[in-house]
């Protein structure tokens, strides 16, 4: 044997024996049940497959006559020894191997060995002619001479017989189909190799060579083809090898795949036989046993290699699903005959279709695209559901939508191709409308969720095809729905009523603002049996429609603010709609947008609301995700009641029933049913806070610039008038759902909604005193989940009352004393320490910093001795700086950006700032230094850097040897090439470093790429994101 | 055509030929009905078996001139109660950071998918909103019940 092979030994024939034993044992039914000895038995054959003699194993192993699976187990010993021994293979093993795995090729292939033993010695085949050693080019050609010789052939002996006239024509049916084997094989390794080419076992002369077999794949796809076609012609559909051809088909289309990533520029006789080969595939489709296969495969050649197909190969395919077999297939998929099965032939009619997009609407239009165009709107009138029974109509409701999307950018207006598309288009809505039925109660029951989902989803992508059909169809669109759904209200045929009444509500996108449609909207919400409808006299409307409907209602509400004399009709539909779990969110949303839109039209309709709000308060559906809305609503109509005598009338009577419901509450919280005693008191807060949101008017709200000095709490109807009362119920309900109730960050937040509502306006009802907003804050712990809603909360009080700042001096001492206690408890205990009271309390400080500086700078206060509040309050925004924790890390920069762009005013306020500077600005360097050399998270340095850059810019004095001092306290070491330990930062970094900072004179990027590089030489360049 | 027009038609084929179920990707309609390639008006589901399932969120990818060399600013619309959500609805994810993550060949559904996969796990390196954050570190029942009320108000239609 050759000298890649080892020398026969003593060990080598017991390895062959041993390999023999275990691949028979490996398949021995009585094996099967046992895995342990499976694996067992493969972990072995994997030992041996790797050994030196794993080429006289394999050899011996292909040789064997005992059964099909050893010879198989041979092939794939043999691609597992080249991969094993890809290092030791050179140019001369490299050739033997070739010229004895050939050889082996041509006599397994004559001997009619079993398909998948001949597949994987093509692989192995394959296998070496990846290798970079190996001298051969145009492998298939050099095989099929082999294979027609009936033993190895060289590469050059092959070359001089024509491979197209003399090799091929020569083949025995099984050697053209082992050379499809090999072809293929290769073609999908070239395919492989070219998408990794970072892959290490192969090189690019591999990828090089197998591009020089593409023209003889092609020529192989076409010499089955042919043959396939010749022998259906001649002798009948089952004459055909189905096998056979379908391997050619695949193969033209991983050759296609080869040729068309880098070649086709280059070889313009390939692509031409690429073309012809797709032209045969195409004929294939008129083989009956061969139609579904062919159709899969030139739906995909569509979908990704458009350049195979030339104008010969569209009328062709165009001839084919106008008048074949293919026709009847997907005329049978359109009246149900034929279910999933024939859904390759769809596709192929929508690759089709979509290939050609607005080409197909030719001038005049071709018989066959004519033809084309009714098997697609065909389609449509399949049976079942869409998405469910019938999986043709969502696919080709995606070609139309392309073609409606492209047809105002494409085609002039009007034209003759322009109006011959918009009335397929037109067809097209009418062949949908049966399709957009929502199921039937009985059929729905039988869907599971997912099923329900993919309807939804298809009811939807229907009606983005509407939209995108609008701007060419224009109203005649509405019209076409606003008919259907004034008449089946009208016979109130619900189902189609919500079909209708569905896709009126998804045009609202095009249709709703400019009013086009304002003429059918008004033909079907002015019409007598909408208005029984409004009057609940419809009590069968079913829970879809109605849902549909409430949704509708949200949807127009531009059209509802022009027609307001429909708006009572409309809400007394959506209140009733509350009592409904499915529709009472979408009810409640649109209650609120149109009561908004509309308030001063629905005072006179506000007691009958009342009752409305009064009845759907017990209900189950009054939750915190649609009861505050409806409130918010009816607050805003209230607020537009002329005297604030009848408001106070009303709000009374809301609000008395949430006092008693923050009464049950409170009693609740202490028992077993705690958890609904929270929910309860929640909702409680939440409506308030929603009532306050609506009684907000926009005309109302003060502008906080234009205070002028006077009392924050002025007497007012609302605290010493007839309102008294009503607010009193507020602070009530306040009280008994805060003090001594469990702490909820929910509730907080509601709490701190019902605060803030008053905060724009100077006398309203929930203006309260400013002790109120102080106690309150002052009210919660350390700690506590909803620490930054309170402190956003003092930011807000602080800011309304900022023009007339003094007037609040005593409430904003209390709360800059309380954020100093809070801070004092974290550094003296560095348990307690929270991130969020750290960032919540240093926001509260930056943001009160430009207008309430005096009082924080108070110099009977701003003595900087450790225990004054100023000082607690800024060593705590160094120590924060420190920390790893994002958030406060971010709030104390900003703080100290805000603080270094200060300036006082008087002499006084100047002092105590130039003394804060000088205190701190070196600790503020020191732990900025530190921080970004390599201490802190990478993206904490953009915070960091903006107080940097801002210190170097506004103090450089004092910046400058505080910086320098701080590098130089820099002592990391780091070990050199040498083994030597030197420092991280040398010196002239040091000093680099900080004189490109002084020169970025606080230039944002500058400053901060010179941030980043110091942070990234500190931490080491594995955390560069460019690497 | 430029060659963001370009890139982005071709999004838009190929969402329509495969896009993930439930997810919603379409370019918005200016007032004349056609399309505004550079805006989209997205929907992520909520993953199954998590706590943001049944929700459907609204975002919406705004597409640079520079895009896809530079990645579209994504912004949950209303914002969205999540620790890498912005106050302004922005979302904070690295693959759409132009200086980490950001490749041009990131297609819009990987995009929308990496999103739906930060909805339950969220970052918290990277807070890019305190209440939501705050209540991740600090309170997970109630950061969950917040979550549960974001699912119900963002239901599909």
């Amino acid at each position: 044997m050759a000298t890649w092979v080892s020398d026969e030994g003593l060990g080598a024939r017991e390895s062959i024996s041993e390999a023999h034993i275990l691949v028979t044992e490996l398949y021995n039914p009585a094996n099967q049940r046992d895995p342990t000895r499976i694996n067992e038995i493969q972990t072995r054959l994997q030992q041996l497959q790797k050994m030196k003699d794993a080429w006289a194993i394999a050899d011996s192993l292909l040789q064997s006559e005992h059964s099909a699976q050893h010879r198989f187990m041979g092939a794939l010993t043999f691609t597992v020894k080249i991969n094993v021994s890809w290092n030791e293979i050179n140019q001369d093993s490299a050739a033997e191997i070739m010229q004895h795995l050939i050889n082996r090729f041509v006599t397994l292939v004559n001997n009619g060995e079993q398909a998948m033993v001949v597949r994987k010695l093509a692989s192995s085949l394959v296998a070496i002619f990846r290798h970079p050693a190996t001298p051969w080019k145009q492998a298939v050609w050099q095989l099929a001479a082999s294979l027609a010789h009936g033993g190895y052939v060289s590469e050059e002996q092959s070359q001089g017989v024509d491979f197209q006239e003399r090799i091929l024509p020569a083949l025995s049916k099984s050697g053209s189909g082992a050379l499809l084997f090999f072809s293929i094989a290769l073609a999908e390794e070239a395919l492989r190799l070219d998408s990794d080419p970072q892959d290490g076992t192969g090189d690019a002369s591999a990828t090089q060579r197998a591009i020089h077999n593409i023209k003889d794949g092609l020529l192989l796809v076409q010499f089955v083809l042919t043959k396939t076609i010749q022998h259906e012609n001649a002798a009948g559909n089952d004459a055909v090898d189905i096998a056979l051809a379908a391997e050619a088909m695949n193969s033209w289309k991983t050759w296609l795949g080869v040729h068309g990533n880098r070649q086709r520029s280059l070889a313009e006789d390939v692509n031409t036989l690429a073309v012809q080969c797709g032209q045969t595939v195409i004929e294939i489709l008129r083989v009956p046993s061969l139609s579904e296969s062919a159709a899969s495969i030139l739906t995909q050649a569509f979908e990704t290699r458009r350049w195979a197909f030339d104008d010969n190969s569209l009328w062709l395919i165009s001839d084919i699903l106008a008048n074949s077999i293919v026709t009847a297939h997907i005329a049978a998929v359109g009246s149900g005959d034929e279910g999933a099965e024939s859904m390759s032939f769809v596709d192929l009619l929508i690759a089709y279709v979509s290939h050609l997009n607005l080409d197909i609407f030719s001038d005049p239009l071709t018989q066959q695209n004519g033809a084309i165009l009714t098997l697609i709107h065909g389609i449509f009138k399949t049976p079942g559901y869409a998405s469910i029974d019938d999986l043709g109509t969502p696919r080709v409701l995606e070609s139309w939508n392309e073609i409606a999307e492209s047809l105002p950018d494409e085609l002039e207006e009007d034209s003759p191709r322009y109006n011959l598309v918009k009335s397929h288009l037109a067809e097209v809505v009418l062949g949908l409308s049966s399709k957009l039925l929502y199921p039937k109660t009985e059929d729905l029951e039988d869907w599971g969720e997912e099923e329900r989902s993919e309807f939804n989803a298809f009811r939807h992508e229907a009606c983005d095809y509407l939209l995108s059909a609008y701007p060419v169809l224009g109203v005649d669109l509405v019209t076409v729905f606003q008919r259907s759904a004034t008449s089946c209200l009208e016979t109130r045929d619900w189902r189609n009523f919500e079909t209708a009444m569905f896709c009126i509500a998804q045009l609202s996108e095009a249709v709703d603002e400019n009013g086009h449609a304002d003429q059918c909207l008004d033909a079907i919400f002015g019409s007598d049996a909408f208005a029984r409808l409004c009057a609940g006299g419809e009590t069968e409307l079913p829970l879809k429609a109605r849902q549909t409907l409430v949704d509708s209602f949200g949807k127009y509400e531009s059209y509802f603010e022009r027609h307001s004399s429909l708006l009572p009709g409309v809400l007394n539909i959506l209140f009733k709609s509350l009592n409904f779990e499915l529709c009472a969110h979408a009810a409640s949303r649109s209650i609120l947008t149109l009561s908004k839109s509309c308030a001063r039209v629905l005072t006179s309709d506000l007691p009958a609301f009342l009752d409305q709000l009064d009845q759907f308060r017990s209900k189950p559906t009054a939750t915190v995700s649609t009861m505050p809305k409806v409130l918010e609503g009816i607050a805003t109509i209230i607020q537009s009641l002329p005297s604030d005598q009848e408001k106070v009338q009303t709000l009374e009577r809301i609000l008395g029933f949430f006092v008693q419901e923050a009464n049950t509450a409170r009693e609740e919280v202490t028992g077993p049913a705690h958890e609904f005693g929270r929910l309860r008191g929640h909702l409680v807060l939440s409506c308030i806070a929603s009532i306050g949101k609506g009684l907000r008017s926009e005309s109302e709200v003060i502008d906080i610039e234009l205070i002028k000095e006077g009392n924050p709490y002025p007497p007012s109807f609302w605290n010493s008038g007839p309102g008294a009362e009503t607010q009193r119920l507020i602070m009530e309900a306040m009280r008994l759902l805060i003090v001594d109730f469990p702490v909820d960050s929910s509730i907080i937040e509601a709490a701190c909604d019902i605060l803030k509502a008053g905060y724009t306006e100077r006398a309203g009802l929930f203006v309260f005193p400013p002790s109120m907003t102080v106690d309150f804050i002052k009210s919660f712990p350390l700690g506590i989940s909803g620490t930054d809603v309170i402190m956003a909360t003092a930011s807000s009080f602080l800011a309304s009352h900022a023009r007339h700042a003094m007037n609040i001096r005593t409430e904003a001492e209390a709360l800059i004393d309380h954020v100093a206690q809070l801070f004092s408890s974290m550094l003296q205990t560095p348990d307690v320490y929270d991130p969020e009271t750290a960032n919540a309390g240093i926001d509260f400080l930056t943001r009160l910093l430009p207008k309430y500086y005096p009082i924080l700078f108070n110099p009977v206060k701003s003595n900087l001795s450790a225990e004054s509040p100023l000082a607690v309050l800024l060593h705590f925004t160094l120590h924060v700086l420190t920390r790893p924790e994002p958030l406060p890390l971010k709030s104390s920069s900003a703080f100290w950006v805000a603080l270094i762009d200060l300036q006082g005013i008087s002499p006084e306020e100047m002092n105590i700032l130039e003394s804060v500077y000088q205190e701190f600005i070196p600790r503020l360097c020191y732990t900025i230094i530190h921080q970004i050399a390599g201490q802190c998270a990478r993206s904490d340095l953009v915070s960091l850097n903006d107080a940097l850059r801002r210190t170097v810019f506004k103090q450089m004095a004092l910046a400058r040897p505080a910086l320098k001092a701080a590098l130089d306290s820099l002592n990391a070491q780091v070990t050199d090439a040498t083994g030597q330990q030197v420092p991280l930062l040398s010196a002239k970094d040091k000093s680099r470093f900080l004189e490109s900072l002084v020169i970025a004179r606080g230039g944002h990027k500058q400053s901060l790429d010179l941030v980043r590089s110091l942070w990234l030489k500190c931490r080491g360049m594995d955390f560069d994101y460019a690497q | 055509m430029s060659l963001c027009q370009n890139r982005l038609q071709e999004e838009r084929k190929q969402w329509r030929r495969d896009h993930p179920f439930g997810f919603v990707a379409k370019p918005k309609r200016a007032p004349q009905g056609g399309l505004d390639l550079k805006n989209w008006e997205c929907a992520i589901p909520g993953k199954a078996n998590t706590l943001w399932e049944g929700g459907l969120f609204k975002i919406d990818l705004i597409f640079p001139d520079e895009y896809p060399t530079k990645p579209p600013k994504c912004k949950f619309t209303p914002a969205l109660f999540h620790p890498n959500v912005y106050p302004s609805g922005t979302v904070c994810l690295s693959i759409l950071n132009e200086e980490e993550g950001w490749r041009p060949a990131i297609t819009i559904k990987q995009l929308l998918l990496g999103i739906q996969d930060l909805l339950d796990d969220p970052n918290p390196e990277s807070p890019a909103q305190a209440e939501a954050y705050n209540l991740f570190k600090k309170d997970r029942p109630q950061y969950e019940r917040r979550v549960r009320m974001a699912v119900k108000e963002n239901q599909p239609n």
